[in-house]
């Protein structure tokens, strides 16, 4: 089966004034559909950056990337971003709700830069989340466990194939990260490809491989 | 889209409403000054025009300043020989040439300035409009005068009444008091001209005359014949009528180069709002930007609050020019000469049109960068911004 993700020497390179920070150098690995991999190593490591080419959100200083065998070398901004809005869904360590929106309005996001026709599933999602009684709400009234679930009723808008996650538990207590770690793990288990990046050991261990980063390299799989 | 924006917008109101009235000013500043250049020159030519004449005798000295004070009622320094009426009469151009002898009379009691008019039949040829509101519509004997309508409300009389006069030394009966004209005869007292030269010491002098042609294409002819009368001088209104609209020009000019700055500073405002909401915004944009917006959706929504703002505030503009326009033309009034008596301000449908394009191309053009600016911010961003 085609391998949602295939990186091959995947290298990012920071400019900062005249000095070089190489976030990443030389990446290889494949991930396949319905796989949870979480990716992990000390602050500093990477891992961020990581996330941010594999959701298209920046281009690599060197390798190959593919999307669901898409190659993304050379594409324009534009097939990026259409890419990154059909392919991939993206939850952050705070949340990235808009404060000026409802919940449900937060979570038909994605359809308003689709242009698809949204409604439907967005209600499904908020169900799915268990949200429902919260639809009106503005995110300054919810939990973090609430904003969470939000964010990722709003990644998963577009029926994406990849689910990227930089910490969602990191501004959450256990208990509350525990239901979210259930909820990616459901998700997976329905075929859905996550990459969590996460510093908690619990969504480590739940995660059926490990990717390890160690200042920009993969160490071998333990 | 249009829902994003507004949410934002609507979450900020201060800043929305001090960004949207700051435009609002600048566009009623605008659409006053040209809605008053407008109402000016319109309602100078329907007072010329009313007054039935084309040119005047007036005195040496400066001509449009001795016809704007012959317009206004006012008296004048010189007099003219009664006998320029005479020679006006004959020429045979003239149709109606009418005579008057204007005083002021100050009345420092009362804080006021009484302003009394001396004519003869003749002026009745040149205002056929003139109506009585109540009495005679013209003088009955020598001791009779006929009030302004306004005049008459100042006075408190009605016809019927006496007027004491300390100049005439003995009381006036009032005849008449006039139907309201919306001209300077509203303010004056009228008697006959040979009471007011009587009244005023001046017999055989007159302030003006008013002369109406057979044909107003004569203008030219007549005009070079009568400037030969001696002492007098010719002031056609077509020449007022310029020196007005030159001189009210120059003041306007001043006023709009004030409003350019009013524009240009409200348009500074507009962009240092945008500009700011879209720094405060970065997060919200970066994830509009990793969640699939395009940097062109990105522009367009901040586009879109330029949008709603210019919009709001270029209404509201028009709105205060409207409710503004008295105070505006209050003040334009002591600044021009012979401002006509009926509304200056006319906001006519271009006069709305060119305020509002002009607020809407300041707003659109203030939006522009920081639109720009929004496009380009990075969706990785998303990651790293609290
Ligand atoms: N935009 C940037 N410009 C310059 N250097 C950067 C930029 N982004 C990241 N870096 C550097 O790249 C390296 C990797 O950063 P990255 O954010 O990927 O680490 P991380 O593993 O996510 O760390 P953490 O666990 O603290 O989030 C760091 O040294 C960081 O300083
Ligand atoms: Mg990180």
């Amino acid at each position: 089966m085609q391998p949602v993700i295939s990186a091959l020497n995947l290298s990012k390179t920071y400019r900062r004034g005249t000095e070089q920070v190489h976030a990443l150098a030389s990446v290889s690995f494949e991930i396949g559909a319905g796989e949870l991999v979480a990716v992990v190593g000390p602050s500093g490591s990477g891992k961020t950056t990581l996330l941010n080419l594999l959701g298209c959100m920046d281009v690599p200083t060197s390798g190959d990337l593919s999307i669901m065998g898409h190659p993304t070398r050379g594409l324009s901004e534009r097939a990026l971003t259409r890419l990154r809005r059909d392919q991939v869904g993206f939850v952050f360590q705070h949340f990235g709700l808009i404060p000026t929106l409802t919940v449900e309005e937060n979570i038909r996001l994605p359809g308003l830069f689709s242009g698809k026709q949204v409604k439907h599933r967005a209600a499904e999602l908020c169900t799915r989340v268990g949200l429902d009684h919260r639809r009106r709400h503005r995110p300054h009234e919810l939990s973090g466990g609430e904003m969470q679930r939000v964010a990722i009723a709003r990644a998963l808008l577009n029926e994406p194939h990849l689910l990227l996650a930089d910490e969602p538990t990191g501004n959450l207590d256990s208990v509350t990260g525990g239901s979210i770690i259930s909820l990616l793990q459901e998700l997976t288990a329905q075929g859905l490809t996550v990459v969590v990046v996460t510093h908690n050991d619990r969504l480590a261990e739940s995660a059926a491989r490990r990717l390890v980063l160690e200042d920009g390299r993969l160490a071998p799989s333990i | 889209m249009l829902l994003v924006a507004m949410r934002n917008l609507i979450c900020r109101p201060l800043r929305s409403t001090l960004t949207a009235a700051g435009l609002a000013l600048a566009v009623a500043v605008m659409a006053g000054l040209s809605a008053f250049g407008e109402g000016y020159r319109r309602s100078l030519d329907s007072e010329l025009s009313r007054m039935g004449m084309q040119m005047m005798l007036v005195p040496l000295g400066c001509p449009y300043d001795a016809a704007a004070r012959v317009l206004k009622g006012r008296s004048l320094e010189h007099s003219l020989p009664e006998a320029a009426v005479l020679e006006a009469r004959s020429d045979p151009a003239v149709a109606v040439a009418a005579p008057m002898l204007l005083a002021s009379v100050p009345r420092p009691a009362q804080g006021r300035t009484d302003l009394w008019a001396g004519i003869d039949e003749a002026a009745l040829q040149l205002k056929p409009w003139w109506d009585a509101k109540a009495g005679e519509r013209w003088f009955t004997d020598d001791d009779s005068v006929i009030l302004g309508a306004e005049a008459a409300e100042v006075e408190m009389r009605s016809p019927g009444d006496l007027l004491y006069s300390p100049e005439a030394g003995r009381s006036l009966r009032v005849v008449g008091v006039l139907a309201r004209s919306g001209t300077s005869d509203d303010s004056l007292f009228f008697v006959s001209l040979r009471t007011a030269q009587q009244m005023f010491d001046s017999p055989g002098r007159i302030t003006a005359v008013a002369i109406r042609l057979h044909d107003p294409e004569m203008l030219r002819e007549a005009s070079g014949r009568l400037q030969e009368a001696r002492g007098a001088q010719v002031v056609t209104m077509t020449e007022m009528m310029g020196a007005f609209l030159n001189l009210v020009g120059s003041v306007r000019s001043l006023l709009v180069s004030v409003a350019l700055v009013a524009v240009t500073a409200s348009g500074l405002i507009v962009f240092n709002t945008l500009l700011g909401s879209v720094l405060e915004q970065t997060r919200d944009l970066a994830v509009m930007r990793a969640v699939g917006a395009s940097r062109v959706q990105v522009f367009v929504l901040i586009g879109v609050q330029a949008g709603i703002l210019t919009g709001i505030g270029g209404c509201g503009g028009l709105l205060l020019a409207a409710l503004l326009g008295p105070l505006i033309e209050q003040i334009v009034r002591g600044m021009v000469p012979l401002a006509p008596s009926g509304t200056l301000l006319s906001l006519t449908a271009p006069v709305l049109a060119r305020g509002l394009g002009l607020g809407l191309a300041v707003g659109l053009a203030a939006g522009v960068y920081p639109a720009w600016q929004a496009s380009r911010v990075q969706p990785a961003l998303a990651m790293r911004l609290e």
